[in-house]
């Protein structure tokens, strides 16, 4: 099974390979925020700081304890959501600017502390061995991607994701059909956090090394701005949002030094054009239902969804 | 709704038959002629590291020139494929990915960071191709596998050196530590210097910490000046290592400060004044260096560059090609597979930047090393130190 599975990826060629995994641990990363900040309505400035979190667990667990990769960013995973949840219970009773301010915050917090710790070797960063894996690490990137694509559309659908996309819509009018709203912040940023944590951990192990300062205030604008990007509240949109951004200043590499230049341009050029995201306002369900000529049936919050309050 | 849907899937399928036409545009670029040899560059050309990564790539042009003005190696040209990773780690594992799989290199010269490198390396082997970086110092490089190396001169091998001629030559006996908590580079350095200093018999009277981006150094200064040491060692960049000096002459300080290549850049003279006057500064390479190889380097360097002085970085690159060149002239073979055998065999070669020998362990050391000092602004060749080949 793993040489017929290493087999197939020794057919691809190793440079978009290297694309491939980029982009599929930017959806999973963009999926994370996207239930914070899309789905919730949370403006989080911190999601990098929460992908370091697992990313640095997972290291020390592949050093240290060596658990199988699967079990291993199961385990960081839910580290990063703990750390969440503990941030989380305090800040997350305020919302708009000054949670966001919070979580920058917070984020510069969990960075100074990675950066003090000798245990994550300091600035010096760590070094990650190769996982030993069953499944070639790329094909467990893009295992983790579509399981978290499923995950999350199931979520959106769920009583749960209905409380979350009802707390985004009108905290006060949540409140008093008898959502605890600060119960289910907390909840929803825990949960974007494992998707960081997860995330996070296919990072460190995919780049063989890991240092503080990779998942600065930058990171975070980059997981932001493929959910602003794709659109907010979407799956698809973090999907084509996170596979836009990772794959654009590789494609525009023959661009030479106008690439940067190009890709800020194609960022200011997309949101005038979609401004609420390239798949904002696109429900891929109902554009499949209508191509094999079924009417789309639509209750009234994706509705509300729909009008797209971002 | 603002768009209709069809709209939208047309617009995205028109940007996805273009990403597609580009692709197969750089795979028509990407194949490899057979009477070329191609030298990856690797490093920063935007972004907050190009200092490192520019004149990396304009050192890698020049050797490229020179050795293809004299007909090539094994009678083929060498050309250098440069691609800009911004510094970043993820797109300098991208990069490194390219440069290997699309174009075809056979060996990569870079990143000029030990980060990227680190990133790089493994790559790097896993794919059979020599990197060797002309820029990283920080420990855990070599260590990926028998294809990477690089050209230059270690914190480890360095710092040992520079604390024998300060305790023997400069009298200096009381030292004050000072490291820049959030840059990798200050953390690694400061510690070589502590255990260097521990076994020599200098002692280490006061330990501080600051970070990158601080302004106030009035705390740190306060603490040091109780102890009254000889030298401020500053492993940081220059910035900081300016400030802390206004503000050490400000309390009354009378030390000087000394570090590694993060200090050395005109900011640091034009930022600190005549705080730092006197400061010195421990390089691989200095443009005073009398080596006739080196003089020549300048000089066409400045020719090249409309009047630009090579740096440090400028010289490291440019002897990593030439030392690429000359392993496989040895090896009489450009395969990376045979070449690097001779690569690590590299023994006194005589590089613009000093003389390189490949250990075993396929560390370099690097001699002499060049002690600058400040003197009227402007950092002057002090002397150029030996370093010991065990």
């Amino acid at each position: 099974m793993t040489e017929l599975l290493q087999h197939l990826i020794d057919h691809i060629d190793p440079y978009y390979l290297q694309i491939l995994v980029n982009s599929g641990i930017g959806i999973i990363l963009a999926l994370g925020l996207n239930i914070v900040t899309g789905l919730t309505g949370q403006l989080s400035l911190g999601h990098g700081a929460f992908m370091s979190i697992g990313a640095f667990s997972s290291a020390l667990i592949t050093s240290k304890l060596g658990l199988p990769i699967t079990l291993n960013l199961v385990v960081s995973g839910c580290i990063t959501a703990i750390a969440a949840a503990v941030i989380g219970m305090p800040i997350l009773r305020l919302s708009g600017d000054y949670l966001a301010i919070c979580t920058l915050g917070f984020a510069e917090i969990i960075k100074v502390i990675f950066l003090n710790l000798d245990i994550t070797n300091r600035a010096l960063g760590l070094t990650v061995a190769p996982p030993e894996s069953f499944v070639p690490l790329p094909i467990l990137v893009w295992f983790v991607v579509v399981f978290a694509v499923v995950c999350t559309t199931l979520i959106h659908n769920s009583r749960f994701g209905r409380a979350l996309s009802a707390i985004r819509c009108d905290e006060i009018a949540a409140e008093a059909m008898g959502i605890q709203v600060t119960r289910y912040k907390v909840q929803s940023f825990a949960l974007g956090a494992f998707y960081a944590g997860v995330g996070g951990g296919l990072y460190a192990h995919f780049m063989g090394y890991i240092n503080p300062s990779d998942f600065g205030f930058l990171k975070s604008i980059d997981i932001l701005s493929m959910v602003v990007l794709g659109g907010m509240g979407s799956i698809s949109g973090s999907i084509v949002g996170a596979t836009v951004l990772s794959v654009a200043p590789e494609f525009l590499r023959f661009m030479a030094s106008y690439r940067m230049l190009v890709y800020g341009g194609l960022l200011v050029v997309i949101m005038i054009f979609r401004p609420n995201g390239l798949m904002g306002n696109v429900r891929v369900t109902e554009l499949f239902l209508r191509a094999i000529g079924r009417k789309p049936h639509l209750n009234t919050i994706d509705r509300e969804a729909d009008r797209g309050d971002s | 709704m603002l768009l209709h849907p069809f709209r939208t899937v047309a617009f995205l399928s028109v940007l996805f038959l273009l990403s597609l036409t580009a692709c197969s545009q750089q795979e028509h670029s990407g194949t490899a002629t057979a009477n070329t040899i191609k030298i990856g560059f690797l490093g920063a050309l935007t972004g907050d590291v190009a200092m490192f990564g520019k004149p990396s790539l304009d050192g890698m042009m020049l050797a490229a020139d020179e050795i293809n003005a004299r007909g090539g190696i094994l009678g083929k040209k060498i050309q250098i494929i440069e691609a800009d990773n911004r510094g970043d780690k993820q797109e300098g594992a991208s990069v490194t990915q390219k440069l290997i799989s699309r174009d075809h290199v056979i060996a990569i010269v870079g990143d000029p960071t030990t980060g990227i490198t680190k990133v790089a390396a493994p790559i790097a082997q896993k794919n059979h191709v020599v990197l060797l970086s002309a820029g990283s110092t920080g420990p855990g490089v070599v260590e990926s596998g028998d294809y990477i190396f690089r050209n230059t001169l270690l914190d480890s091998v360095a710092i040992p050196a520079c604390i024998d001629y300060f305790a023997n030559e400069l009298k200096f006996r009381k030292v004050a530590v000072v490291t820049s908590d959030n840059n990798d580079y200050s953390v690694g350095l400061s510690h070589t210097f502590r255990s260097a200093a521990k076994s020599m018999g200098i002692e280490i009277i006061a330990d501080e910490n600051i970070k990158d981006g601080d302004k106030d150094f009035s705390g740190q200064i306060t603490n040091i000046k109780s102890k009254n040491p000889d030298v401020i060692f500053f492993s940081g960049y220059y910035t900081e290592g300016a400030l802390l000096m206004r503000e050490a002459r400000k309390q009354g300080v009378k030390a000087i400060m000394f570090g590694g290549d993060g200090l050395f850049a005109p900011e640091f003279t034009t930022l600190g004044g005549a705080a730092t006057e006197g400061s010195m500064v421990a390089l691989g390479f200095s443009p005073e260096q009398a080596a006739p190889e080196t003089a020549a380097f300048v000089d066409a360097f400045k020719k090249r560059y409309a009047g630009q002085l090579p740096g440090l970085y400028a010289a490291q690159a440019y002897d990593g090609v030439k030392m690429l060149a000359d392993a496989m002239t040895r090896a009489n073979s450009s395969n990376p597979a045979v070449f690097k055998s001779t690569l690590a065999q590299t023994k006194n070669f005589h590089g613009v930047s000093g003389t390189v020998t490949i250990r075993a362990n396929r560390e370099p050391i690097k001699s002499p090393l060049s002690l600058l000092v400040i003197k009227n602004g402007a950092f002057m060749l002090k002397n150029k130190v030996p370093v010991k080949l065990d």
